[in-house]
């Protein structure tokens, strides 16, 4: 990772010595060995912080949400599973392609400084002694979809089927046993909406959680208001979401997302594929649920 | 002086949740949190007194993240209040640390103090005693003392000392601690133990002249940098034992329907949504800037003492690694136009 650092390094200060982009979103290093943390840099001054190591495990793609309304160029930094967060951007017409500059790096799986960061705080019963990151345990796409330039030997995926099994395992429960298996995950939940913020398809100008006229999900922390969240949330991310695990990482109170959004992933396939969301951009893709056809075989869609 | 041996421990809980709820530090799933005694699960939760403290603070007990506050019937054009729902059930917050003792401080000033009594958190606080646990091993996020908290002299009603292997030192501070010991006095002992020795705080920061200095920094280019990486979720100000920033809402169906007050976030683009569709706090910059300057200067103004205790969670929490001591320092650093 090293090497690849020093040539994410070169190339931001090349970018941005040339004009070619006003902002690079890389990362930088915090003051421990595992404290990895974003970083935009807007000077080559700057840009002299940027790293790109094992711990560079946050998908840049979902900072784009914060430059889409102006005309400034970004360079950026994207892993297999962030570039198809960029797709997701495009397709969703939230950037176009001529402002990005796209750096990709094959990824060969990340380490997750927020484990190290709560293993070493003393507030937290259980010490994973292991950085690596749970969501890379099992990767489809470590070798970016959409690049301009690509650092690293391609990757080989690796598909565990630890979260195909799981998924298996709670389809084959009765109705009243998923309710209740969700139903606790979710008691947890803060409703601090990091997974929301996280996350690369949660592009919505204004988010249906913060609409008050009419108030479409009420603000209590109850079972009700907890479900309807996440429900509503995994019924927005049918089709659309990239599967960067994100959402699941930062969630302090470690509900299963990925287990949800997998399964739509599965579904969407399954009912309207093939279909993978976000793994190759064409000019006017959409995901499959965006599609509007007169010829759909589903009646009740008419 | 009076001491509480560990074996007693679990009889001085059992005892104390006779005619209170006990809420106490409990590892719960992958988290921890203060969590009642009695309705605990044994085989699964542990009491975690003797780790440095917990992920989510003992807030909630006094200050719940969903609280009804009260009904309403309507007839006609008329509304009329059916139930008010202030708890003023007795509880006991165990083994806290000085860190949230004082954040605690912060709510009662808050709620109870500059010509607002908050009546539902005057109910709950009015009957909470607190035994807080000194703390003498701050961990590698802790900066309590530079917020100016001391960790072995928790603002608590009953302060329990770690002595080691035998037991705690027991010493009530205020009347209803005494009260609360004079109800389980049989199960403590007279003994002499000595406190341990305070170690050194791994993170040194110094807040300093910070409160001052950001009354002239309120549009300087630093808050733009450092919010930059923000990605606005509301997880610090979730898991902070201080804030304490709510909204209050309704839910009806029909006639009847009922007014809730619910933790809210200055993180959030709705907190200050306008009815009429502005926002004076449009991004990122302006949410980051409002939390830090509410923690570190406009409470300081209004109460003497900074919003911020030291605890830390923040840092262990925040997803892209934004750590309010880096914050102190690079405001202490900043250069200011006069």
């Amino acid at each position: 990772m090293k090497e690849i650092s020093n040539k994410v390094k070169e190339i931001a200060n090349r970018l941005l010595a040339e004009g070619q982009v006003d902002v690079f979103l890389a990362w930088e290093k915090g003051d421990q060995d595992y404290l990895t943390r974003p970083l935009a840099a807007r000077s080559v001054e700057e840009a002299e912080r940027i790293v790109c190591d094992e711990y560079s495990i946050h998908n840049l793609s979902n900072y784009l949400l914060k430059f889409r309304d102006g005309q400034e160029k970004i360079g950026l930094v994207v892993k297999g599973c962030d570039s198809r967060g960029i797709i997701r951007l495009l397709e969703d017409k939230q950037f176009t392609r001529d402002r990005l500059y796209i750096v990709g790096v094959c990824c060969p799986g990340m380490n997750d400084p927020l484990k190290a960061i709560k293993r070493n705080s003393g507030l937290l019963p259980w010490a994973d002694p292991e950085d690596k990151a749970d969501k890379c345990s099992s990767c489809a796409y470590p070798n970016p979809v959409i690049y301009d330039e690509l650092l690293g030997s391609e990757q080989q995926p690796n598909v565990s089927g630890e979260r195909q099994a799981k998924i298996e395992e709670i389809e084959n429960l009765s109705p009243d046993q998923r309710y209740e298996y969700f139903r606790c995950e979710f008691e947890r939940c803060i409703r601090c909406y990091a997974c929301r913020q996280a996350c690369v398809a949660c592009n919505c100008r204004v988010c249906i959680f913060d609409e008050m006229r009419p108030q479409w999900v009420g603000r209590e922390n109850n079972e009700t208001d907890n479900m309807m969240y996440h429900l509503v949330r995994a019924y927005h991310m049918a089709g659309r979401c990239v599967e960067c695990g994100e959402c699941q990482r930062v969630c302090p109170v470690d509900i299963p997302l990925m287990l949800i959004n997998s399964k739509l992933a599965k579904d969407a396939n399954e009912f309207f594929g093939p279909y993978e969301a976000g793994i190759k951009y064409q000019e006017d893709s959409k995901p499959a649920l965006s599609v509007y056809s007169l010829d759909d075989p589903d009646e009740g869609f008419m | 002086m009076k001491i509480l041996s560990k074996d007693k421990l679990e009889s001085v809980l059992d005892k104390l949740a006779e005619s209170a709820q006990v809420f106490v530090p409990l590892s719960r799933a992958n988290s921890s949190g203060f969590y009642s005694w009695e309705n605990r699960n044994p085989e699964k939760e542990q009491l975690m007194l003797d780790t440095l403290n917990v992920y989510m603070s003992p807030k909630n007990i006094g200050f719940p993240q969903t609280e009804k506050m009260y009904s309403i019937i309507q007839s006609g054009a008329e509304a009329q209040i059916k139930e008010t729902f202030e708890d003023s059930n007795p509880r006991i917050i165990f083994g806290i640390r000085a860190c949230d003792a004082r954040a605690i401080r912060c709510l009662d000033d808050v709620f109870l103090t500059r010509g607002y009594t908050d009546s539902f958190y005057q109910a709950r606080r009015e009957n909470m005693v607190i035994i807080a646990n000194a703390c003498y091993s701050p961990g590698p996020n802790c900066f309590c003392a530079a917020m100016g908290v001391n960790p072995t002299e928790p603002e608590a009603d009953i302060i329990i000392r770690d002595t080691g292997d035998s037991g705690y030192i027991w010493e009530a501070q205020t009347a209803k601690g005494e009260e609360l010991t004079a109800g389980i006095s049989s199960l403590l002992e007279e003994k002499e133990l000595k406190a341990p020795e305070m170690k050194p705080f791994p993170t040194q920061v110094d807040y300093s002249g910070v409160a001052e200095k950001l009354k002239g920094m309120f549009e300087h280019p630093l808050w733009e940098e450092m919010a930059q990486t923000c990605q606005n979720c509301g997880i610090c100000t979730y898991v902070c034992p201080s804030c304490h920033c709510f909204d209050i809402q309704v839910k009806s169906w029909g006639d009847e329907g009922y007014r809730y007050r619910c933790w809210d976030s200055c993180m959030y683009t709705e907190y200050t949504a306008e009815a009429g569709g502005g926002n004076p706090r449009p991004t990122t910059k302006e949410r980051f800037r409002n939390r830090f300057l509410h923690k570190l200067e406009f409470f300081t103004e209004r109460y003497g003492y900074p919003l911020c205790t030291g605890c830390g969670r923040c840092i262990a929490a925040c997803p892209t690694g934004i750590n309010i001591v880096k914050i102190i320092d690079q405001v202490k650093e900043a250069s200011v136009d006069d």
